[in-house]
């Protein structure tokens, strides 16, 4: 078998096609694609580019630290709830640094533990970005597919709900559900409990990212099927009599490998911003939940007082969708053959 | 005489859709926040309240009216306005009625008239910035494309765009000390207060969006530059430079405009952080303040008002598509 994909590389020198691809003429990574899937040399292409490696042992260190947490608080000897109000002085200024007891030091005015907060913080972060991510990606891929493949009214309708939630200020949105979703689930709140309206506000973050991120993916794959379903292989198996979901999951999801992949790799940070965004706005996550997002809305008032209480979760969340960034940039130039730098 | 039959008839089938939108996210979101089992009376009359007055207050504001009237009579204002009674007086909201806040007692279209300049303002300014910025930029690092000035225009818009927003945006306006303050004034009354005023607002979002335009109006550059008609504008004699940016940018800009135009509506209905972090009044930080006192007539008309730009920004943007790039018609 000859190496196709590379020679196709070769000859391609004009001009590139893709807006967002920014190729700047880079040298490709060379693999070997003898007797290889595309994933595999995608992977082969992943393991071969250095910023790629670090960016996805500086997200894997991130998720061992959520994973962890409670080692790693108890390590300290401290946890995230406790008030020290021993360490605050009459103004809520602390009166320790950081010191072999308290790593990051305590918080202003409550004194709470911010190194057992920070490792807590990576939790919420992570947990709603990932499992935001697997709804959309599942949603997005499931209707884009039936979209693209059935055709007719189905099409019709379901590209009309796909146009319409693309058509809706997400942002307002995302404010204004979860006040609803809190009436319905808390009902009066201010007699509910601090915990009740932390975990309804966490459900309710995840079902409002996830409600409008699934329609762009389901947009891509319909048109990717669109394609794809005019082609021969797609034609033989109908004419052998495969069931459709068969055609569906067996033949046309297979080559949408590189698509779901690079929007996934692209989604993960994003929704880490967002969650962070709208819970530093107030919209998102509530305490008790420890948040980076919620220690950054807090510390802003302190930041000339205490800088490091606004910094180590300003660098934090900066270093991790930084890293995930680049992964994706690298993990699409190596998946997508015409936008590689 | 049949290309512009069909012209029209693409332009009234997106109109048709457009609306089709707006009226269910109207009903959908009428729902949402009237079928909640929430407590507005409630809310308006504060802790210290009697079971008659709250009665008063939801019979002035139709809410002891079952839902399915509520909606009818919340259209009906929409489109001819309606009356509202508290306390044996009547106060006449017109059309387009929206309601009346449930804490700031004025109606709601008012609030939102005040609130659009301002976040008008901070968007078409922060525009300025960052396509002079971007389109230059972009436009440099194609012609120099390769080269370690590329590689590093490149790099530093990855980086710039990975940066989160709100983070970017809060050290802004923390750190950067020496910008003027941030508020609003208005540009009638000051234009030059009006200025100062929104200048970190605008160069945060100026620097922050620069990153993405760069790298569409270098990809778009450098396909431009590839055309034949660049190789025959040189062949002609004519300098590189206008070549570059007579013939080319020309060409090169046409894709560039149509993301813009998406990504202002967009814009218009999302600068919430830059509003929020630089204390400027506009929707945005309207409709916050509205989800924290659960003021819901505001909160609706917030998400209408964004919904609507929305819709409208993306149907001229594709008629106006349409009517310069006949091939898109066909897709």
């Amino acid at each position: 078998m000859e190496p196709l994909i590379e020679e196709a590389e070769l000859a391609r020198k004009g001009a590139p096609t893709d807006p967002i691809a920014a190729p700047t003429g880079e040298s490709v990574k060379k693999v070997d694609t003898r007797r290889k899937s595309p994933t595999q040399i995608a992977l082969a292409r992943l393991r071969k580019d250095k910023v790629a490696v670090i960016c996805a042992s500086i997200f894997l260190f991130f998720i061992l630290i959520a994973i962890f947490a409670p080692l790693l608080a108890k390590l300290e000897g401290q946890d995230p709830t406790t008030l020290n109000q021993n360490l605050i002085d009459r103004y809520g200024y602390p009166t320790v640094a950081p010191n072999g007891e308290h790593w990051f030091g305590v918080e202003p005015r409550l004194g709470r533990d911010l190194f057992a907060r920070w490792v807590y913080g990576a939790r919420p972060s992570l947990i709603v970005a990932g499992s935001v991510t697997v709804v959309t990606t599942l949603v997005g891929v499931v209707v884009g597919l039936i979209a693209g493949f059935m055709g007719g009214w189905i099409d019709r309708i379901l590209s009309w709900i796909i146009d319409f939630v693309l058509s809706l200020p997400y942002l307002l949105f995302a404010i204004a559900v979860p006040a609803a979703l809190l009436a319905v689930f808390v009902g009066n709140t201010e007699a509910a409990g601090n915990e009740e309206v932390a975990s309804v506000r966490f459900y309710a973050l995840i079902i409002v990212l996830s409600f409008f991120g699934w329609a762009s993916l389901a947009r891509l794959i319909r048109g990717e099927v669109l394609t794809l379903r005019e082609r021969e292989f797609i034609a033989a198996a109908k004419v052998l009599g495969v069931p459709t979901r068969k055609v569906l999951f067996k033949e046309l999801l297979p080559n949408l490998v590189a698509p779901i992949v690079i929007s996934v790799s692209m989604a993960l940070p994003t929704y880490i911003v967002t969650e962070a965004g709208l819970t530093y706005l107030g919209v998102g996550l509530t305490e008790p939940t420890p948040s980076w997002g919620l220690t950054i809305a807090a510390a802003q008032s302190w930041y000339r007082a205490d800088p490091l209480y606004l910094w180590i979760p300003v660098a934090a969340i900066t270093i991790l969708v930084l890293a995930l960034s680049l992964l994706g940039d690298s993990i699409r130039d190596a998946f997508d053959p015409r936008t590689r730098r | 005489m049949k290309e512009e039959q069909a012209v029209l008839l693409y332009i009234l089938r997106r109109v048709l859709s457009a609306i089709s939108v707006v009226i269910v996210t109207l009903v959908a979101s009428f729902a949402l926040f009237f079928f909640a089992p929430t407590d507005p009376a409630g809310v308006i009359c504060g802790p210290r309240c009697t079971p008659e007055r709250v009665a008063d207050i939801e019979s002035s504001l139709g809410l002891d009216q079952p839902k399915v009237e509520q909606i009818a009579l919340y259209m009906k204002g929409i489109v001819a306005g309606r009356e509202y009674s508290t306390g044996g007086v009547v106060r006449h909201c017109d059309a387009p009625c929206l309601g009346y806040s449930y804490t700031l007692g004025q109606p709601v279209t008012k609030l939102i008239a005040a609130a659009l300049p301002v976040t008008v303002s901070i968007v078409l300014g922060g525009a300025v910035v960052y396509l002079i910025v971007g389109i230059m930029a972009g436009t440099i690092a194609a012609q120099v494309r390769g080269t370690s000035l590329d590689r590093f225009v490149v790099g530093s818009t990855l980086v710039v765009q990975a940066i989160p927003y709100f983070v970017f945006a809060l050290l802004i306006a923390l750190y950067a000390t020496f910008l003027p303050d941030s508020g609003y004034h208005p540009f009638l009354d000051n234009p030059f207060a009006w200025a100062s005023g929104l200048l970190a607002a605008w160069l945060t979002i100026g620097v922050t969006n620069a990153a993405s335009y760069t790298r569409y109006s270098r990809a778009s550059m450098i396909e431009a530059l590839g055309q034949d008609f660049v190789r025959t504008a040189t062949s002609k004699g004519i300098s590189r430079r206008r070549v570059v940016y007579r013939h080319g940018l020309r060409a090169g800009l046409t894709p560039v405009v149509t993301i813009f135009g998406i990504d202002l509506a967009f814009q218009l209905t999302g600068a919430i952080f830059t509003e929020s972090i630089f204390n400027l009044p506009g929707i945005g930080l309207l409709t916050l303040r509205a989800f924290n006192q659960y003021d819901l007539p505001v909160l609706m008309g917030g998400v209408l008002i964004g919904s609507v730009v929305l819709v409208v920004m993306n149907l001229v943007v594709d008629i106006v598509y349409t009517v310069l790039d006949p091939r898109v018609r066909l897709g």
